[in-house]
């Protein structure tokens, strides 16, 4: 008996979903089209030569720059290297590396792996840690929990990231006092890394730092939200039904409040899962973890423009694929957009 | 959220205690760890451009020479002897009778096969392209290798390119995008690449067929930093065994350390400031906007009078440096090093600069800055250094200083680091640069820098001028050195480049900075340095100090057993706090859920 109702409800919203998919997708690809043109053009504005670069403290004759001028490609036309790298990026080639003279795809594919799993793992600690602190806050602001938590990780979110990954590495991977030195210096293995279920250990144990640091300063932001939104619930009628029907204040919470609350920190965690794959340049270069942070870092160094573009398009990309996703999401568990 | 907490417990007391899941070696292996702030580019020798690449290559392959360990002259390696005709045209090499690290016999074959590989290949010229400019052509027989050149070249045996063995590498179809990842390698040199993870180490092992003998250690690794104060922390700790290219201040971090050996000798590098006297391109005419009193050599030569090299020695460098009476080449290299003495000298001394630049008529106006002579402009000059580079700035505060006490205002320019080489070498826009230079055994390379040749084109193309520096004197002793195949006499010769160097200053030498190090000792028992004479460990020529590495031998466990222990008891206690803290979360609830219910 409720099917013939649910179908006359249903339809319209399934055809408003995939409408609205469709039209968000095409927003995206233009944004990828504009991101790609965009790339080509503001990487062409850094200053210095990419060539005299490359050959800085080394003895070249004007006949070898010329070389590695054509070499790169960098001897034609600006418009000329602007249809070559457009036609290449649509082919889903990034072109070669100045600096490592290897495919740059090839070069992302050696250090997406480790990349994704330190900021993959520390996006799921921050947001998993973030909104239940959020959560419990937010029901009783005011509360000494409240204060504390607030406090603690607004002064994470406002120390600088270097400062405190090497306040970390000083302390628990050197050992100061009492404190032993438990946690590697450096990268995200050991030289001599064991196999098998060791191994993965071994991991675990570089990653811990990098990890720490990079939840620190970052949770505090899901922290609020979630507090901010919890906040916003707490008066709310449904609230006030449930208490009137006598449930314990945790179930309440759980149950009722955080559902409703979750909402805008979807947008949140979306848009930081783009964010997952540029790494986090700053902390891999502090604990000299192997990823695309540290690949972006050294290309802007260089300037290796072939590098840089293909980095750049690559975190641009996933942050537009992802924020397009996540106003799916939206559509799909709030009614409240699907009307808008 | 309960799950959660247990797993993540669980997962750091695991992650905390390694050691318990390795199990122990038997035969220890001798293992030495160098720390390097800087990762391998490629390792393919015809493509690697890097410094840490250059230094891994040199304990890989052989090469033709190698620097002597005392004194730094060319001496055998892959060739055992050489002959040249007296024209200086044809180079005949002997090469030795000794085997790749696959077993196969090294032949002449293979470094003319080298050699033509660069000659002919664009893209193996990446690497060491200027090595083989002026070779007209090389041919082998047997173990005899005749390199004809186009023009006489005394620096022949300072020949930087790595001798690879040809059966392996004829099957590389593209040079250019070969990045040479088959490991074991097969090279000639002491040790033998067999693990390489991307920007995170190198491990070589002992090549136990090394013509001259195997090394004393068995395995050498090469472990980057990408942030320099990370791996200070590592040599503290033990992570890494050795670590050269130091900064002061972190060189001065190691002091106190019982077990780490804080390195400081006489380094291979010149700081100096670079005078834009006036730049022209190749075809002399005019680049940049310099200040025109700068084309004065009496102004040039007032600025080093008022320049106190021994205070910036001392305040800028920490004492850590040597200050320069001399030129671009740093004492370390006896043999060709000059230093100006007597009238030539120049010493700190604001009144003679005073006095100068009132004799060329260069008047102090009311507020005490110099106009020239003409009186079209004030003597305002800029000094253009890298940003984010603390020593440039404090160096940049002492000169503005100084310069103010003879009439000149000074104000610095950062630039990041291609817009500083962009300015700085290709289109002049400069005053006053600093500047400085690394100096290898034979230094031709260096005195380049400042050929007319090097100047670049019209069109802006850069040539690698340091100076944009053009002087028919300078230019026909550089020529007489490069013919000249007596060593003593070349010298001369090169003593002369920089002695002109020094009084008509387009460059100002500053400083020698010092080769700082540091290394545990008790992990390295012994290191050769080159040279034998106070010289350097890592980032010097040739492979001697990786070589004569010697380690602290194992009396059974007990340095790594107790490692072990510390860490076993370190995860206990971490897995303690982590559990303390769950069990404290759980019971909060608890008690919450039981306010409630009252």
């Amino acid at each position: 008996m409720t099917t013939a109702v649910e179908e006359l409800e249903q339809t319209p919203v399934r055809h408003g979903l995939l409408r609205y998919a469709a039209t968000k997708a095409g927003g995206a690809l233009l944004s990828i089209a504009m991101v790609i043109v965009a790339t080509f053009f503001l990487f062409r504005l850094l200053p210095g030569d990419p060539v005299r670069a490359l050959a800085q403290g080394r003895n070249m004759t004007p006949e070898q720059l010329d070389l590695e001028r054509a070499r790169l490609g960098l001897d034609k036309s600006i418009p000329e290297q602007f249809l070559h790298f457009v036609g290449q990026t649509l082919r889903f080639d990034l072109g070669v590396s100045y600096e490592y003279k290897r495919p740059v795809l090839d070069l992302i594919g050696e250090r997406i792996g480790s990349t994704l799993l330190l900021t993959g793992t520390a996006l799921v600690v921050a947001v998993s840690l973030g909104l239940w602190q959020g959560a419990r806050a937010g029901w009783k602001p005011g509360s000494k929990f409240d204060k504390v938590s607030t406090a603690i990780s607004l002064v994470l979110w406002s120390v600088p990231t270097f400062w405190l990954g090497l306040l970390l590495l000083m302390v628990f991977a050197a050992g100061i006092g009492p404190i032993p030195g438990i946690f590697p210096t450096r990268g995200s293995s050991s030289v001599d890394k064991p196999d098998g279920f060791a191994g993965v250990l071994d991991v675990a144990q570089h990653m811990v730092l990098p990890c720490l640091t990079l939840v620190a300063v970052v949770y505090a932001q899901y922290l609020l939200v979630m507090r901010s939104s919890v906040i916003d619930e707490v008066g709310q009628d449904y609230i006030t039904t449930a208490r009137a029907k006598g449930l314990r204040d945790d179930d309440i919470r759980r149950k009722h409040a955080v559902p409703n609350a979750l909402l805008p920190t979807v947008t949140l965690v979306f848009m930081r899962i783009g964010f997952v794959v540029g790494g986090a340049v700053t902390v891999e270069a502090i604990f000299s973890w192997p990823g695309l942070g540290q690949l972006f870092y050294e290309a802007i160094r260089v300037p290796d423009f072939t590098l840089m573009q293909g980095t750049f398009l690559l975190i641009t990309v996933s942050v537009i694929l992802m924020n397009t996703l996540a106003d799916v999401v939206y559509h799909l568990l709030d009614p409240r957009v699907r009307s808008a | 959220m309960r799950k959660l907490l247990a797993v993540l417990a669980a997962l750091c007391v695991l992650a905390a205690v390694p050691g318990t899941a390795m199990a122990a070696d038997p035969a220890p292996k001798k293992v030495i760890k160098i720390g390097v702030t800087q990762a391998v580019d490629s390792m393919n020798p015809f493509l690697a451009v890097r410094l840490v690449t250059g230094s891994i290559q040199r304990m890989i392959y052989g090469f033709l020479t190698v620097p002597d360990s005392k004194t730094l002259q060319p001496s055998p390696d892959l060739a055992e002897s050489w002959t040249t005709s007296p024209d200086g045209l044809t180079w005949t090499f002997k090469i030795r009778q000794a085997k790749w690290s696959d077993g196969q016999p090294i032949t002449a074959d293979d470094a003319a096969w080298t050699f033509n590989k660069m000659m002919t290949d664009d893209a193996a010229k990446t690497g060491n392209g200027p090595a083989v400019e002026n070779f007209a052509s090389v041919t082998a027989n047997g173990q005899e290798l005749t390199i004809k050149l186009k023009a006489p070249q005394a620096s022949m045996l300072d020949n930087p390119v790595p001798i690879m063995p040809k059966h392996v590498w004829e099957k590389v179809k593209d040079i250019g995008k070969y990045d040479a990842e088959v490991y074991p390698t097969v090279g000639s040199g002491p040790y033998v690449a067999v693990e390489h993870k991307k920007d995170q180490f190198v491990r070589l092992e002992a090549n136990p067929d090394y013509w001259r003998g195997r090394p004393k250690i068995d395995e050498l690794q090469i472990i980057f930093y990408d942030n320099p104060a990370a791996s200070i922390v590592g040599l503290k700790k033990g992570d890494i065994d050795l670590i050269g290219r130091l900064n002061p201040s972190d060189f001065e971090s190691l002091k106190g350390d019982d077990n780490i050996v804080q390195w400081n000798t006489q380094g291979r590098r010149a700081t100096y400031l670079q005078v834009n006297h006036g730049a022209t391109t190749s075809d002399n005419k005019p680049i940049g906007d310099g200040h025109p009193a700068l084309k004065d050599p009496k102004v040039r030569t007032a600025l080093h009078y008022a320049i106190d090299k021994q205070k910036l020695v001392d305040e800028v460098q920490g004492g850590l440096a040597k200050p320069a009476d001399g030129s671009i080449i740093p004492p370390l290299y006896k043999d060709f090093f000059w230093e100006a003495s007597g009238a030539e000298k120049i010493t700190f001394d604001l009144a003679k600069a005073n006095k100068i630049l009132d004799d060329a008529g260069y008047k102090k106006g009311a507020d005490g800055v110099r106009t020239m002579p003409d009186g079209s402009r004030k003597l305002q000059f800029r000094f253009s250094i890298h940003t984010d580079a603390p020593v440039e700035d404090k160096l940049a505060e002492y000169l503005t200083g100084w310069f103010k006490e003879v009439g000149i205002t000074l104000t610095t320019k950062r630039l990041d680091s291609s817009k500083f080489t962009e300015e700085t070498g290709t289109t002049a826009l400069f005053d006053i640069a600093i500047s400085g230079w690394s100096v290898n055994p034979d230094p031709e390379e260096v005195l380049g820098t400042h050929l007319c040749s090097r100047r670049p084109t019209a069109s802006g193309d850069g040539g690698g001028t340091e100076s944009f520096y053009c002087d028919p004197t300078y230019e026909s002793l550089y020529l007489e050195q490069q013919k000249e195949l007596d060593r003593g006499k070349r010298a001369e010769t090169i003593k002369k480049m920089e002695e002109r160097l020094y009084t008509d200053a387009p460059v100002i030498a500053l400083y020698y900075p010092n080769d700082l190090e540091g290394y545990r000792k008790d992990r390295i028992a012994g290191i050769t340095p080159i040279p034998e004479d106070k010289g350097l460990l890592y980032g010097g020529s040739g492979y001697w100090p990786f070589y004569t590495l010697e380690a602290v031998s194992k009396d059974g466990a007990s340095a790594d057993g107790g490692g072990s222990s510390t860490g076993v008891i370190a995860g206990i206690a971490a897995g303690v706090v982590v559990l303390a803290l769950a069990g404290f979360f759980v019971l909060r609830r608890r008690s919450g859920a039981a306010d409630e219910r009252e």
